[in-house]
């Protein structure tokens, strides 16, 4: 007891009040990896009374540099269920509820989202973070979003999908196919293409191509077909000692001779010489496969040329063997790259150097490509581990209510200020997640058809007009020029519980923002209908969208956002005020209106609708 | 909804209000008949009084998640015989192309027109097959020849 008592002590004289609401409080933590093994000691630490920890991973060797929670003997078990075991011992009096699933399946239904009062997300993929911040709106918990990028780390109590985030480079297929100039462009091409068309599953296999309406021309396009597959055509010699030299000859001789022909891409650029597979072979006399050890050090022409065959070897055994263990009937069995596999790895090494040799591009070593085929992206304990204590300090605000404290929060290790924040953004109008009006609805989903949907709900109980659609996360179910799903029931169409529809008006004149319906899957009795919307849904009109991005103020003041960075000003804030106070009511009232995560422009309340049943 | 699939509402919408005379443009359907918006299959008829006028060419338009940031992917199906299409079927043009001229703005018609365009304006900078391209460059006439065999193949109507 005394133990007890002094565990808490210190949180309770620095939290004050707000102790005893976090030892009552129920939290999410989506992810237990870098951020969420440091953020699950912290919560455990300060005393939140039961934590639910979701993640469908298994550890890895190289988590356990900076993954504190897990040891060597922990690799390939859950990292939810060790995170959980190893955090309990911290603290007895915290309850710990691991998840060894995807936070996707349906068991975490909307209403299990409902039931925490905050959610933390420790996530490293888009997908993921985008997914849980949408239930968190349709649910009304607050999020609390977290990421690191070596020395970089940010915390965020906003909308996720408010800013545009940048997406990964991807290089157009001339630049790669025909027109390196780096040598990220040779990589691509190794790991992506050639790698693939060899082991993997080629492009040209997909079964899409219909030629049964050209058999005329049939000539032609054979021709086209065979040059697109004379490399599928060489992988019947795998395994032959000759393979190697084959594709070789292929790739690095006849085809960029071919590619050397079209004189005209050749005017501005150098162009490619092809390499001669017999003098290679002379100055690769000699030397061993072992040179494939040596990492730190750019190979040289010969020296890449015994990786690439020795690789290949090596590839080609594999994949031989594969196949003749596999069952009859089923997929022909693949290999994929992998950057930690030393056989994929090299042969995309090799490959890759020799291809930039050809276009007089400068080679690198084998650790360099492997950083740069595999998109790694260091991992710094001490940042994780910064972000995570951000993250509880935003919580604090979000428990107490005090939304006009919260911040963004940035840590950077190249500006004069290692933590810098930022107040929080109104939502966008024009996010597609949270510019939108949100409900609930109930659904038999067996006996509803999309026109009890369409002509019941949204014509004549909620006043839609003729042009608008009905969207599943699968795609689009209804618009003016798909008609023929109406007959279909819910189940037909593959929309069960837990799923979102999206109702977007296309009216010409005054179109509403976006209606999200969650469905809720019930059977209903016979003579009820087979839709029940809730009492009242507000769906306020879209703000325009050709103009600037206009917010009326409260007292009437047009605030213009600038693109970008925006200025603060002092109506914008007494709106921000207002619009945290709506927050913060929600945050007592957790199951509180569905509305008050869409931003209501002020004259605009005039136009919205509200429905009483 | 996400950006992609935000926009991609929108160029349905657009689309269905007005587009080009002779062209198809329309989402691809799964087995439960819903539309998967993106996967389009499009038709681009050969502009009038050109060698390619009376053909009508089918296209696979595939978005990425990241659309409208990146440019969706053109495909001919089957490939088509011309010095900017890949063997694969692939359409090699500046506004498809991210590091060139590719914009978030360009609309679903823009990108048709364009390619529509480009059917007889070959931009010889950048050839995509060695077949097409030295035929081009080197037997004009057996090349026009060509283009009208697979436009009778092609036709519009």
């Amino acid at each position: 007891m005394a133990a007890t008592l002094g565990r808490d002590r210190y949180a309770r004289q620095s939290l004050g009040s707000l102790h005893a609401r976090v030892k009552e409080s129920r939290v999410l933590m989506v992810g237990a990896g870098g951020i969420g093994c440091e953020l699950l000691k912290n919560l455990v630490l300060t005393g939140f009374g039961e934590i639910h920890v979701v993640d469908l991973d298994t550890i890895d060797l190289s988590n356990l540099n900076r993954q504190f929670l897990f040891r060597h003997e922990h690799i390939k078990k859950s990292k939810a269920l060790v995170a959980a075991e190893s955090a309990t011992k911290f603290n007895p009096n915290v309850q710990i509820h691991p998840h060894h699933a995807n936070i996707r399946d349906p068991q975490f239904s909307l209403n299990w989202f409902k039931s925490f009062a905050i959610v933390f997300n420790a996530l490293d993929n888009l997908d993921a973070r985008r997914y849980v911040n949408r239930m968190c709106l349709a649910a009304d918990v607050p999020l609390i979003e977290s990421g690191t990028t070596g020395f970089n780390g940010q915390c965020q109590t906003e909308c996720y999908d408010c800013t545009v985030k940048e997406t990964p480079k991807t290089f157009p297929v001339c630049t790669i196919r025909s027109t390196p100039s780096q040598p990220i462009h040779c990589i691509v091409w190794a790991k992506s293409y050639l790698f693939t068309e060899i082991f993997g599953t080629s492009e040209d296999d997909a079964p899409e191509l219909d030629h049964s309406e050209d058999a005329d021309n049939a000539e032609e396009i054979a021709k086209l077909r065979e040059e697109s597959q004379a490399l599928k055509r060489l992988r019947k010699s795998m395994g032959s000692e000759d393979f190697p030299r084959l594709v070789f000859k292929k790739v690095f001789k006849e085809d960029i001779e071919r590619l050397r022909s079209m004189e005209d891409m050749w005017k501005a650029r150098g162009p490619p010489e092809a390499l001669d597979l017999d003098t290679i072979t002379q100055q690769s006399l000699g030397t061993g496969p072992a040179i494939a050890q040596q990492d730190q050090v750019a190979w040289t022409l010969a020296e890449n040329y015994a990786v690439f065959s020795d690789s290949m070897r090596r590839l080609g055994n594999r994949l031989e063997e594969a196949r003749a263990n596999a069952d009859l009937g089923n997929a022909q069995p693949i290999l994929t790259f992998d950057k930690d596999d030393e056989d994929t790895l090299d042969f995309v090494a090799a490959a890759a150097n020799l291809r930039s040799t050809i276009f007089g591009i400068e080679s690198r070593s084998k650790f360099d490509i492997k950083q740069m085929a595999g998109n790694i992206i260091p991992a710094i304990a001490t940042t994780n581990a910064m972000t995570a204590g951000l993250c509880v300090l935003q919580a604090f605000k979000v428990l107490r209510g005090d939304l006009q404290k919260a911040r963004m929060v940035f840590l950077t290790k190249s500006t004069e200020r290692i933590i810098s924040s930022e107040t929080l953004r109104l939502p966008q109008p024009d996010c597609a997640v949270c510019g939108v009006a949100q409900a609930s609805i109930q659904v038999d989903t067996s006996k509803a058809t999309l026109n009890d949907l369409v002509e019941g709900a949204l014509r004549e109980q909620l006043g839609y007009g003729e042009e608008f659609s009905v969207s599943s996360d699968a795609g689009v179910l209804y618009d003016p020029e798909l008609e023929d799903n109406l007959g279909k029931t819910f189940k037909d169409l593959g929309v069960a519980e837990g799923q979102f529809l999206v109702i977007v008006d296309d009216a010409l004149e005054n179109p509403r923002v976006n209606l999200v319906l969650a469905i809720l899957a019930k059977e209903l009795s016979d003579d009820a209908k087979a839709i029940i919307l809730p009492e009242k849904i507000e769906i306020p009109l879209r703000p325009p969208t050709d103009l600037p991005t206009t917010i009326n103020g409260a007292n009437g003041e047009a605030v213009v956002g600038v693109a970008g960075k925006r200025k603060r000003e002092a109506d914008e804030a007494d709106l921000e005020e207002e619009q945290t106070k709506k927050r913060g009511k929600v945050v007592e009232e957790p199951a509180a209106g569905l509305d008050d995560l869409v931003l209501v422009d002020d004259s605009a309340t005039n136009g919205a609708i509200l429905i009483d049943d | 909804m996400s950006l992609c699939q935000n926009r991609l509402q929108e160029e349905r919408k657009q689309w269905r209000r007005d587009h080009p005379f002779g062209f198809y443009a329309r989402p691809m359907r799964n087995p439960q008949g819903v539309l998967d918006l993106k996967r389009w299959e499009c038709g681009v008829p050969g502009k009038d009084k050109t060698l390619w006028e009376g053909g009508l060419f089918k296209l696979e338009v595939t978005f990425p998640d990241e659309y409208p940031t990146k440019p969706p992917k053109c495909k001919f199906v089957p490939p088509l015989f011309h010095p900017n299409v890949y063997p694969s079927g692939t359409v090699c043009l500046s506004i498809l192309n991210e590091d060139e001229g590719w914009k978030p703005a360009i609309t679903i018609k823009e990108i048709l027109l364009g390619i529509q365009s480009l059917l007889d304006e070959p931009n010889p900078e950048s050839p995509a097959q060695a077949d097409a391209y030295n035929l081009f460059k080197k037997d004009r006439a057996s090349y026009d020849r060509k283009i009208k065999h697979i436009v009778k193949e092609n036709p519009a109507s």
